[in-house]
């Protein structure tokens, strides 16, 4: 049985930190944010791209995963259109507590370019929005910087924030 | 407080469990190996899919209606989230009916320019096609490499237009800019490496057991069935069609060079999925022969045609008419003769069609795009019954739909 | 008084045209200058009436009577080689014509040709499906149905594609409006929230150029961030971008920038 000898005076001391449960808890939730795949348009691509070979989006615990209900973080990419509506709040709504949404590109923030009948003009019409990244589309860095501004939020929230849900109604 | 949700099941006249063992199973509208926003009815028993009901416009943006609002020049940008994944095509789609409606001849340094970003976007496109097929199937190394393939040629685009993959890299008349210096040199080394690269993913897939499992002799698209739905590109070549618009009706430097045009007849997935790898090495043998081109290229960009493209920079600074001139083509816009064009052109997709009815006005009257993916989808109606499950997901792949095109 | 604004096409106008403007033509040629079209043509002619035809920009158009559709379809397929229906759609004439016009561009590989046929139909007249000659036309026809409003007898499956099954109106129609009319402006409200919820959502901001700056929940300021709904200050100094908090986070390590490496040249 391999013998490991850890010197407590030398690396960095006794494998004991002290901190508070707000911290533990936050720490883990601002570094394993597994985001809803919801590449809806051409914001979709570089949301692929963030999470492919360059970008790798792997190094901040952010894992796209394809089911809502193993994720906290919806990244809206792409346009929003009147159809798919109700899906969105469908998915919205089936992500467990506490969630996280993150607006990517104009089209999602406003409707962007896209003025049109058929459009949502901006999903928080729909769904609460957190992180809006303004962009068409947005390169991946700003998404990787937006990810990274909500870790800083979510790092201030109290763990046990209040069961209030945020809900347009 | 919270209202009690209003959502209803779309399809409520539906019946999910019927007697006759037939179970209606919903695929999307969002689902990671859909390719964007596709939703299928699937009729199943057991495993099996009796009847396919694709529905679509769930990114339906109303672009067409746009069009129909905005001069010209200002609806190109539009044209770049058509086909997100090869956006200069689209560009080039458009640029080139409106080219034809108002009769210019672009100069060849244009041509080589726009010949340059159409070969990349489509090598772009095919990479992001077989990254993404191969994720869907399982094999997640192919997408990590074939993505930091397409970076290397996103780089390359952005020296150029200055986006990644919006590019509106291409106008009426022309293109707007000149190569960038180490352009040429970069693209060069770029496709020195590239033959390795399509080797390491062939090396890859080619003889794997689950890729051949999954591709060979599923999705089998008979060359009728291909032609009755309007088919085109590889999906019309994977089923023994030698059709393509680069060499059967050539535009812009196309009769120039020199290309093979691979064709199959097998007409299943791993037929589509050989000819974009053979695709890809043609795209690069023609990029080889439009680099020599460049050189010996007068600096001319955009075509002479005052009534219709702004004057260059230079004469719009010091000749006051040519101001004036460029002035009423932003404020009002072009107003192209009263005619209809439809222009084809073969872009990563396959045919990329653009009709446009112009009345004298500086909107078009009608503007309708002929977009490849949409045909594409069409045929799943048709393809799927007699499939399994799993199969719908690599038939789905090789298709290479996207739906920025198919819904407008 | 209001400007009395046209409500038959509400599509966008040039705000100025010069009087004595008249737009010129795209050149049409006579069929005869092309041997195979002159022969399709004149094919088509034998069996049936042929209001107009001519070549615009190397493709030839050619004028039918709409109830001769189907046939005409049938006769480019089996007989003319026409073997593929690349698009179909109509035009909406109704403000100038009170009518469509309907377009089917076709394709011949065999001859390297591409035509197109055309009929212009009332508005309220229904055509017939030719889907079962070119499979395509199913979804084309549908696009059409749904987009104009154009009814297509004899289809298998006549609903409508791009647009919600519940939808109203046709939007490519040039009455209905770039923005949708209010049905379509509260769709998503209504659909998901009720009816009631249209106040407290509001209506939709489709003021493209409408930038509130101090409105903080719906516009991010890079550099200038602050919370959700404070209050934005006018004087608030930039806040240079920072990618950890100051005192370091639990458990994770700064990024020394000094020992990351920087590669330049992209030939990997």
């Amino acid at each position: 049985m391999a013998q490991h000898k850890i010197d407590f005076t030398k690396d960095g001391g006794l494998p004991v930190a002290l901190t508070t449960i707000d911290n533990v808890v936050n720490w883990g939730r601002s570094n394993s944010l597994w985001a809803l795949t919801y590449g809806l348009a051409c914001c979709g691509i570089e949301m692929m791209a963030s999470g492919a070979s360059r970008y790798d989006f792997d190094r901040f615990g952010t894992i796209f995963r394809a089911s809502p209900r193993q994720s906290e973080l919806m990244i809206v990419a792409g346009t929003l259109t009147k159809k798919h509506a109700e899906f969105i709040k469908r998915l919205y709504d089936q992500m467990a507590e506490p969630r996280w949404v993150i607006s990517m590109g104009s089209c999602a923030n406003t409707g962007g370019m896209f003025n049109t009948y058929a459009t949502v003009q901006g999903v928080d019409r729909v769904i609460p929005v957190d992180l809006y990244l303004p962009g068409c589309a947005p390169r991946p860095e700003t998404l990787q910087y937006g990810v990274m501004m909500l870790q800083q939020r979510i790092r201030k929230e109290k763990a046990n924030r209040s069961l209030k849900p945020k809900r347009l109604m | 407080m919270q209202q009690p949700n209003r959502l209803r099941p779309f399809f409520e006249n539906i019946t999910f469990d019927r007697d006759d063992n037939e179970l209606v199973l919903n695929f999307g509208p969002q689902h990671p190996s859909a390719h964007g926003q596709l939703r299928l009815m699937l009729h199943l028993q057991q495993e099996q899919i009796v009847k396919s009901h694709p529905d679509i416009g769930y990114l339906h943006r109303g672009m067409e209606k746009m069009a129909e609002n905005m001069i010209y020049n200002e609806f190109l940008p539009t044209t770049d989230r058509m086909d997100y994944i090869a956006a200069s095509s689209n560009n080039y789609g458009f640029a080139l009916a409106v080219e034809k409606l108002i009769n210019v001849e672009v100069p060849r340094r244009a041509k080589v320019i726009r010949m340059l970003l159409l070969e990349t976007n489509r090598l772009m496109s095919h990479l992001f096609w077989l990254a993404t097929t191969a994720l869907d199937i399982g094999a997640m190394t192919v997408f990590l490499y074939a993505f930091r393939e397409r970076e290397y040629l996103m780089d390359l685009v952005e020296d150029y237009c200055g986006a990644r993959l919006t590019h509106s890299a291409v106008r009426i008349g022309g293109v707007p800019l000149d190569l960038p210096d180490n352009f040429l040199t970069d693209l060069r080394k770029f496709l020195d490496k590239l033959p390795e690269n399509i080797k390491d993913y062939e090396d890859l897939l080619d003889q794997n057991r689950i890729w051949k499992m999954r591709m060979e002799n599923v999705g089998t698209i008979s060359k009728e069935m291909a032609l009755d739905w309007g088919c085109s590109g590889p999906m019309l070549r994977a089923s023994g069609v030698n059709w393509d618009i680069r060499k059967e009706e050539p535009y812009e430097l196309y009769d120039e060079v020199d290309f093979d045009v691979p064709f199959s007849d097998k007409g299943d997935n791993y037929a589509r999925y050989k000819l974009y790898m053979e695709e890809m090495r043609q795209s690069a043998r023609i990029l080889y022969q439009v680099i020599d081109m460049y050189a010996g290229t007068s600096p001319e960009l955009m075509a002479h045609a005052p009534k219709f493209i702004s004057p260059s920079k230079i004469e719009m600074m010091t000749q006051n008419y040519s101001l004036q001139q460029h002035f009423v083509l932003v404020t009002q816009g072009m107003r192209p003769p009263v005619g209809e064009v439809y222009v084809p052109t073969e872009s990563p997709k396959g045919e990329l069609g653009f009709y446009i009815n112009s009345q004298g006005g500086p909107y078009p009257y009608k503007l309708k795009m002929r977009a490849p993916s949409f045909w594409h989808t069409g045929i799943l109606t048709d393809l799927l019954p007699g499939h399994y499950i799993p199969d719908v997901v690599s038939i789905i792949g090789t298709t290479n739909i996207v739906f920025g095109e198919i819904d407008r | 008084m209001r400007a009395y604004t046209p409500k038959d096409d509400v599509q966008k106008k040039s705000y100025y045209t010069d009087r004595y403007y008249v737009a010129p033509q795209v050149p049409k040629f006579d069929v005869e200058t092309d041997d195979v079209f002159a022969a399709d043509l004149k094919a088509i002619k034998a069996k049936f009436k042929v209001s107009e035809a001519y070549i615009q920009v190397e493709q030839m158009v050619v004028y039918i009577n709409p109830k001769n559709i189907h046939a005409v379809m049938t006769l480019l397929k089996d007989e003319l080689e026409y073997n593929q229906l690349s698009e179909c759609s109509a035009i909406d004439f109704i403000a100038a014509r009170g009518g469509f016009e309907v377009f089917y561009q076709m394709l011949s590989m065999n001859k390297r040709k591409r035509l197109r046929i055309k009929f212009f139909i009332k508005q309220d007249e229904a055509i017939q499906s030719v889907s079962d000659v070119y499979r395509s036309a199913d979804w084309a026809e549908r696009e059409m149905y749904d987009m104009y409003g154009v009814i297509v007898k004899g289809h298998p499956f006549m609903k409508r594609i791009l647009m919600p099954d519940d939808w109203e109106g046709h939007p490519l129609l040039k009455t209905y409006p770039l923005h949708g009319d209010e049905f379509a402006q509260w769709y998503e409200v209504d659909k998901i929230y009720g009816k009631e919820a249209r106040s407290v959502i509001g209506p939709e901001i489709r003021d493209a150029a409408r930038v509130d700056r101090y409105d903080t929940e719906r516009f991010a300021r890079l550099g200038h961030e602050v919370d959700f709904g404070a209050k934005f200050d006018e004087n608030q100094a930039e806040t240079p971008i920072k990618y950890q908090e100051d005192e370091g986070v639990f458990m994770i390590k700064k990024l020394d920038s000094s020992e990351s490496v920087t590669i330049t040249d992209r030939d990997r």
